[in-house]
C-alpha cells in the first residue's frame, strides 16, 4: 500500500480526532456524551500507533509534523490539569504544613533572624533618638505621629472594610514578594526579612519614646501575633526555595529546586490565611473603640491558635 | 534527562503513558511576550470594568468604603493569581496564551497541577525584577534549553507552542514527465526510509526554488538515481526525483494516475503552464 492510499483510509479518523479535540477544548468535558469520550481516547490511540509507525509506513516529513501536533493536542486534553482539591489542601494545611514546619531549619533561621533584627532595631531606636529616622526616613515618621496622635475610639464602618482589603492587598503582597525573593539562593529572603525586621522594630522602638506611642500598641496588639508570624513564614518559605540551590541534598539543583517549591507552597498558604486573619484584625477591630483588654486577650487568642498549630499539630508523630 | 545533550533547536521530545515519543515546540520569549502583553491589558480591563461596577453597586446603597476594600481585594487577586487560576482551570493556557497557541505543561509532558499554576505566577514577582521588565526572567530563560523563567525551573514546567492548523496531506505531482518518468523507474525499485524521507523533502520544498537551484540540489541524489535507472543522459534530475517520490509515495507503476483526478488531495504542482517556473528544466 502507498502512503497516498494509507493517509486517505486514516484520514477520517485523524479528522474526527481534530473534530472532537476542537469540541473538547471549546467546552468542558461534562458537555461530552460518554461515547465521545471513549470515541476520544481510542481515535487518540489510533493516531499514536500511527505516529508510532510512521517511520515504517515512510510517512512524509509534513505529515509526521501534522501527526505530532495532533497526538500533542489529544493529549493534552486527555491528561488535564488537575484543579484544586479542598479536602487533600485541608490535609496539608493541618497535617503536614506543621510537621514539616516543626523541625524546620529555614524557619528556625528566619524566626531567628527576624526577631534578633527586630529587638535589635527596636532597642537602637528606643535608646538612639537618631536611629529611627535613619531608618525609616523623617516623612514617615511625621506621617505615623499625626496618624497616632487622636485617641483611637472606633471609626465609620465603610472605612474598617476598606482598611481590610488595603491590608489584605497590601500586607499578602509583601509576604508574597518576601517568598519569592527568596528564591536568590537566600540572600533575596535574608535582605528582605532583615529589611522588614529593622524598619518594623525601628518603627516600634520609636513609638515607645513618644506620647503617641500608647496609641499605637493599642492599635497593633490584636493583629500583631498573626501578622509577624506570617511574616516570618513567608521568609522562611522563600529562604528553603534558595537554600535548596546550595544544599541539595544529592540531587540535581533543579530537581532539588523543584521539591523545594512543591513543599514550600503550603507554607506560603498557611503564611496568607494568617495574613488573611490579620487584615481583618486590623481592618475591624484593631481600629475601633474596644478596650484594651479586648484587644489584648484578641492577641492571647491568636497566639494561642498558632503555638496549638505549631506545636500540638505541628509535634512530630509516627504516622 | 537526556535530552539536554541531544536537543539542537527548541524541539522536546515527550513520551506519552502510551509509550509513544512525540514532540513539541518549545515557546520562546517572542511568543510569550505578546501572551504577556494581552493578559496585561486584560487585567487592566477586567480590573476596571469590575472596580466600576462595585463602585456602583456599593456606592447607591452607601457602602462605598466596603465596595472599595473589595475593589482592592479584586485587585490583589487579579495581580497575583489571575495567571495561575486560568492555568488551573484552563488547562495550562490564560487568555493570551489561548490566543497565541501556547501551553503550560510540566517538563514530562504531563499537565501541571494547580500547585505549580499558582507557584510559577507567584514568582514572577522575582522573574520580573529588576523593576518591572523581565530581565532576570529572560537571564534565565537564555541559560536553559527550555526558556524556563524562574518561575518555571521551580515548578518543572515549559510552555509549549501548540499549533493546530497543519495540513498533513501529500504533495502530488501532476506534470506528465515525471509521472512518464516513475513509470521507466524500473520496478525493483524500493526507497529505503532514508531516501524516502530525502525525496519527500525534496519535493515539498522545490516549489521555492529556481530551476538552477533544483538542479544543483537535485543533482546529488538524481545522478546515482540516473545511473542505477539506466536512464538517458539528458534526463531532468529534477523530474527525476519527482518521479521516485511519485512512485514511492502516490502510486505503483501499473495504477493509473488519471483515477485519482477526483480525489480531495491537494494538487500542488509548480510546474503547471502559468506558474513562474513553468519553463523549469535543467539539461546539465
Amino acid at each position: 500500500m502507498k502512503v497516498s492510499d494509507l493517509l486517505e483510509s486514516r484520514r477520517e479518523d485523524w479528522r474526527e480526532l481534530e473534530r472532537l479535540c476542537w469540541l473538547v477544548e471549546s467546552r468542558s468535558r461534562r458537555g461530552m456524551p460518554a461515547e465521545a469520550v471513549t470515541r476520544f481516547s481510542s481515535l487518540y490511540r489510533a493516531a499514536c500507533a500511527d505516529l508510532a509507525l510512521a517511520d515504517a509506513y515512510q510517512l512524509p516529513p509534513g505529515t509526521i509534523q501534522y501527526l505530532h501536533q495532533l497526538v500533542g493536542r489529544a493529549h493534552n486534553q486527555l491528561y488535564r490539569s488537575r484543579r484544586f482539591n479542598i479536602a487533600t489542601w485541608t490535609h496539608q494545611l493541618l497535617v503536614e504544613v506543621p510537621q514539616q514546619l516543626f523541625s524546620d531549619n529555614c524557619l528556625r533561621l528566619a524566626f531567628c533572624i527576624f526577631w534578633g533584627v527586630f529587638l535589635l532595631s527596636g532597642a537602637m531606636a528606643y535608646t538612639s533618638p537618631g536611629f529611627a529616622e535613619q531608618v525609616i526616613g523623617k516623612e514617615l515618621i511625621m506621617q505615623m505621629e499625626e496618624n497616632f496622635s487622636p485617641k483611637i475610639q472606633g471609626r465609620n464602618p465603610n472605612l474598617d472594610s476598606f482598611m481590610a482589603g488595603f491590608y489584605i492587598f497590601h500586607n499578602i503582597g509583601i509576604g508574597l514578594r518576601c517568598f519569592s525573593f527568596g528564591l536568590l539562593a537566600g540572600i533575596g529572603g535574608l535582605f528582605a526579612t532583615v529589611y522588614n525586621a529593622s524598619l518594623l522594630g525601628a518603627v516600634f522602638g520609636h513609638m515607645g519614646t513618644i506620647p503617641q506611642g500608647e496609641n499605637f500598641f493599642h492599635f497593633v496588639t490584636a493583629h500583631a501575633p498573626f501578622e509577624l508570624t506570617a511574616i516570618v513564614l513567608s521568609a522562611a518559605a522563600g529562604m528553603r526555595l534558595g537554600f535548596s540551590l546550595i544544599d541539595t541534598g544529592g540531587l540535581t539543583r533543579g530537581a532539588a529546586l523543584r521539591r523545594a517549591a512543591g513543599k514550600s507552597m503550603p507554607t506560603m498558604g498557611a503564611a496568607m490565611i494568617m495574613f488573611l486573619m490579620a487584615a481583618l484584625i486590623e481592618g475591624f477591630l484593631s481600629p475601633s473603640a474596644a478596650s484594651y483588654w479586648v484587644k489584648a486577650s484578641m492577641a492571647v487568642l491568636s497566639a494561642g491558635m498558632l503555638m496549638f498549630y505549631f506545636v500540638i499539630l505541628g509535634y512530630p508523630r509516627d504516622a | 534527562m537526556s535530552t539536554g545533550s541531544e536537543q539542537l533547536d527548541t524541539r522536546i521530545e515527550i513520551v506519552t503513558p502510551e509509550n509513544i515519543a512525540f514532540q513539541y515546540r518549545v515557546a520562546g520569549p517572542f511568543r510569550r511576550l505578546p501572551a504577556y502583553l494581552i493578559d496585561l491589558a486584560m487585567r487592566v480591563v477586567i480590573f476596571f470594568a469590575g472596580w466600576v461596577g462595585l463602585m456602583l453597586v456599593f456606592g447607591v446603597i452607601g457602602m462605598g468604603g466596603f465596595g472599595f476594600g473589595l475593589g482592592l481585594v479584586f485587585w490583589f487577586m487579579l495581580a497575583w493569581f489571575y495567571g495561575g487560576l486560568f492555568e488551573t482551570y484552563w488547562n495550562g493556557q490564560t487568555p493570551g496564551k489561548r490566543m497565541m497557541q501556547i501551553r503550560v505543561l510540566s517538563v514530562d509532558g504531563q499537565p501541571i497541577n494547580a500547585l505549580q499554576a499558582v507557584l510559577r505566577n507567584v514568582l514572577r514577582a522575582i522573574d520580573s525584577q529588576p523593576v518591572v521588565f523581565y530581565q532576570l526572567g529572560l537571564l534565565a530563560a537564555a541559560m536553559n534549553d527550555r526558556f524556563a523563567r524562574l518561575g518555571d525551573l521551580a515548578c518543572g514546567t515549559m510552555v509549549v507552542i501548540e499549533e493546530s492548523r497543519r495540513s498533513y496531506e501529500v504533495i502530488r505531482v501532476s506534470d506528465p514527465e515525471a509521472i512518464r518518468l516513475a513509470g521507466q523507474i524500473p520496478a525493483s525499485f524500493q526507497a529505503s526510509s532514508t531516501l524516502a524521507r530525502a525525496l519527500a523533502a525534496y519535493v515539498q520544498r522545490r516549489r521555492y526554488f529556481p530551476w538552477a537551484r533544483r538542479a544543483e540540489i537535485a543533482r546529488h541524489l538524481g545522478e546515482p538515481l540516473r545511473e542505477r535507472f539506466g536512464l538517458p543522459g539528458q534526463t531532468s534530475l529534477d523530474l527525476l526525483l519527482c518521479g521516485a517520490y511519485h512512485r514511492t509515495f502516490i502510486t505503483d507503476r501499473d495504477d493509473d494516475p488519471e483515477i485519482r483526478t477526483g480525489s480531495p488531495f491537494k494538487q500542488t504542482d509548480s510546474m503547471e503552464p502559468g506558474s513562474p517556473f513553468a519553463t523549469a528544466n535543467d539539461s546539465p
